[in-house]
């Protein structure tokens, strides 16, 4: 990710500069991860929206709330912004639209970005060969998923949620907030070919997915896919921080959710 | 409640087993459900007419597109059963284990004294990708899936956990898959009939990091089906009945890393202590295990699940050869498990039965005879552990 702040304007794109948000990045993406980098504060969407490329399947306010620390409101202490052609996304104290920064970009392989775009519109527009989580179910976890949001029970966090405890007791709402930050108990890469179907057109592209189950520090455990692995390999007892990507498209919208990235890379 | 019903009076016999075989099938649903009915029939010593069945339990996940629902009715309507009843048993690659469990306990239970279990599963007639959608849907859908997990990754990461735990290396797997190929391969009605050397299963393809292509199952389709009868009738068919002694199932968490530990399944432990229990012996007594090993390391965790090794010790069982037929501790998988006799999910469990009732009876063929064998077991796994069912069998009560 590459930050520049100038005064209180704050415009970030992604480390393969302003041309590519990466393979499970975009618009919302970045501004997630400049969201999280940024001490709190309120923002109005100030029409947002229009840029994003998919329709998420849980509403950008609700990402940003739960994803973030940030509230979104009508009178904020900052605008959102996007630029019209390039992934670049701004934070400023104005309405107006920025002036925007020049960003390095780095090289990458421009037909492979090409045709991972193609199967992700494919993906989101095609009938979906993939495991079926209904918007409704998405979005009644989106505390959890998006934000580590985890329930206590007997003074033990439970993360993902559950509904009755071992006394048959119901569980309340999750509500005490996880650190970002977890250690590896074990991984593996699945080739394109082991992969889920819902990724088979994109794991062949990036040679298959990367997946680790870690343990938080709070206790509980989960298992998230790899994020800008590209250049590293994940190992037993090593740490990982979150950052909300693109997960998979489905019935025409765009699902996010939280990926592992590598402490060290 | 369960232990009452494992102590009931009634004894339940195993009279007729019979499977198709594993693996690409020109038959639809009916047709293989039929065959493996028609040759179970007519194992049955001294005749046996599917009017006579009172219940049937049938395990299916209902993989392909042809039937999704009722099949359990379509199937017996198509095998003489009409007008039985009929249900589907669906708990993953465990169902026709749970489909056993459920006959058994019926007969136990004093409701019906003939029952039919088994198990079916169709995976052949579909694209690679609608298979793949099939494959995963058994898994935790919204916290494992979406996580990029299908049952290999799952299974792969088990393993890499494992290694870190114990004194144990991929070596010990490539132990796993050459033996199980070796039993299979004289095996009828396996899938994959091949012998695989070492170097060759040590250098496979990777599938999901560290597994490779030789420590995955094959995709198979096939059925199979079992007939049981209470003790008082079992004479009316023949004069040498396969015993079900014990039963036993669990649960776990679905997710894997919902577990309090993923090196070993707790659903296992529990089916197998029940299974013990009702059948009145340890796991030294058992003569020969089919093993759900649907990837090699999921025998190495249930030949210690299942008490034939130490915690931590079921990679270097693998390495001596302790599971080689008639030249092991107890003979594992010698119809060459799920990974060369191959896993048609739904028909795996009782196709498990079907091999024992074999082995038992000494009609497998001569060269894949374990010998002296008195008393069998079988363990059929759902998902990644979230559910199991355990059997013991014998020659006598």
């Amino acid at each position: 990710m590459q930050i520049h702040s100038d005064g209180n304007n704050h415009f970030a794109c992604s480390q393969y500069g302003p041309k590519w948000p990466g393979p499970d990045g975009d618009r919302i993406t970045i501004l997630l991860t400049l969201m999280k980098r940024l001490p709190l504060g309120t923002i109005n969407l100030n029409g947002f929206d229009e840029h994003v490329e998919f329709i998420p399947s849980v509403p950008l306010e609700e990402i940003i709330e739960a994803g973030t620390n940030w509230t979104v409101e009508k009178d904020a202490s900052y605008y959102l912004h996007a630029h019209q052609i390039d992934y670049i996304v701004a934070l400023t104290d104005s309405e107006e639209e920025p002036n925007w920064p020049a960003f390095e970009s780095l090289e990458y392989d421009s037909e492979m970005q090409r045709q991972l775009q193609d199967q992700w519109n494919l993906e989101v527009e095609g009938v979906s060969q993939g495991a079926y989580v209904s918007q409704a179910q998405h979005m009644l976890s989106t505390p959890s998923r998006l934000g580590l949001k985890a329930q206590i029970d007997e003074g033990q966090a439970v993360w993902p949620p559950r509904q009755l405890n071992a006394t048959g007791k119901r569980l309340d709402s999750a509500s005490k907030q996880m650190t970002e930050s977890a250690t590896i108990l074990t991984w593996t890469r699945l080739s394109a070919a082991g992969a889920p179907s819902e990724f088979s057109g994109r794991a062949p592209l990036l040679g298959g997915v990367s997946t680790v189950l870690v343990q938080f520090d709070e206790g509980p455990k989960g298992v998230f896919m790899l994020a800008d692995d590209e250049f590293e390999t994940p190992h037993i007892g090593g740490k990982v921080y979150f950052g909300i990507r693109r997960l998979y498209g489905q019935d025409g919208m765009m699902h996010y959710g939280l990926k592992a990235v590598l402490s060290d890379s | 409640m369960l232990d009452s019903i494992g102590d009931s009076m009634v004894d339940v016999a195993m009279v007729g087993a019979g499977q198709t075989k594993f693996g690409n099938h020109s038959l639809g649903l009916k047709g293989m459900w039929a065959e493996a009915i028609e040759k179970a029939i007519q194992s049955v010593d001294h005749g046996f007419e599917s009017k006579d069945v009172e219940e049937a339990f049938i395990g299916s996940i209902a993989f392909g597109g042809s039937q999704l629902g009722n099949t359990a009715a379509l199937l017996t309507e198509h095998s003489g059963m009409e007008g039985v009843s009929v249900r589907r048993v669906e708990n993953a690659c465990a169902s026709s284990g749970f489909a056993l469990r459920d006959a058994w306990m019926a007969i136990k239970s004093g409701q019906a004294d003939v029952v039919v279990a088994g198990g079916i599963e169709k995976m052949n007639d579909l694209s690679t990708s609608r298979k793949r959608y099939w494959l995963g849907v058994s898994g935790d859908t919204e916290w494992e899936r979406l996580a990029g997990l299908t049952f290999p990754g799952t299974y792969a990461l088990t393993a890499r956990r494992y290694f870190h735990e114990f004194e144990s290396t991929h070596d010990d797997l490539v132990h796993v898959s050459v033996k199980n190929h070796m039993h299979g391969f004289e095996n009828e009605v396996a899938h994959l009939r091949k012998q695989v050397s070492f170097e060759k299963a040590q250098s496979g393809f990777m599938v999901a990091d560290p597994l490779t292509l030789y420590d995955c199952c094959p995709t198979s389709d096939g059925a199979s089906a079992v007939i049981l009868v209470a003790d008082h009738i079992a004479h009316k068919f023949t004069d040498t009945p396969v015993w079900v002694k014990g039963s036993g199932a669990g649960s776990d968490h679905l997710a894997l890393h919902d577990r309090p530990s993923i090196t070993q399944l707790r659903a296992t432990q529990s089916a197998a202590a029940k299974a013990y229990k009702t059948a009145g012996i340890t796991a030294h007594d058992i003569d020969l295990a089919e093993v759900h090993d649907c990837f090699t390391i999921a025998e190495v965790l249930a030949t210690e699940d299942l008490g034939f090794a130490p915690r931590g010790l079921g990679g270097r069982f693998a390495r001596d050869g302790e599971g080689r037929r008639n030249e092991g501790r107890v003979t594992i998988n010698a119809s060459g498990g799920l990974k060369s006799k191959g896993h048609p999910l739904g028909a795996t469990g009782t196709g498990q039965a079907v091999e024992i009732f074999k082995q038992l009876r000494h009609e497998v063929e001569t060269s894949r005879q374990v010998r002296d064998a008195e008393v069998g077991l079988t363990h059929n796994v759902g998902g990644s552990g979230a559910t199991c069912a355990v059997h013991v069998f014998g020659r006598q009560k």
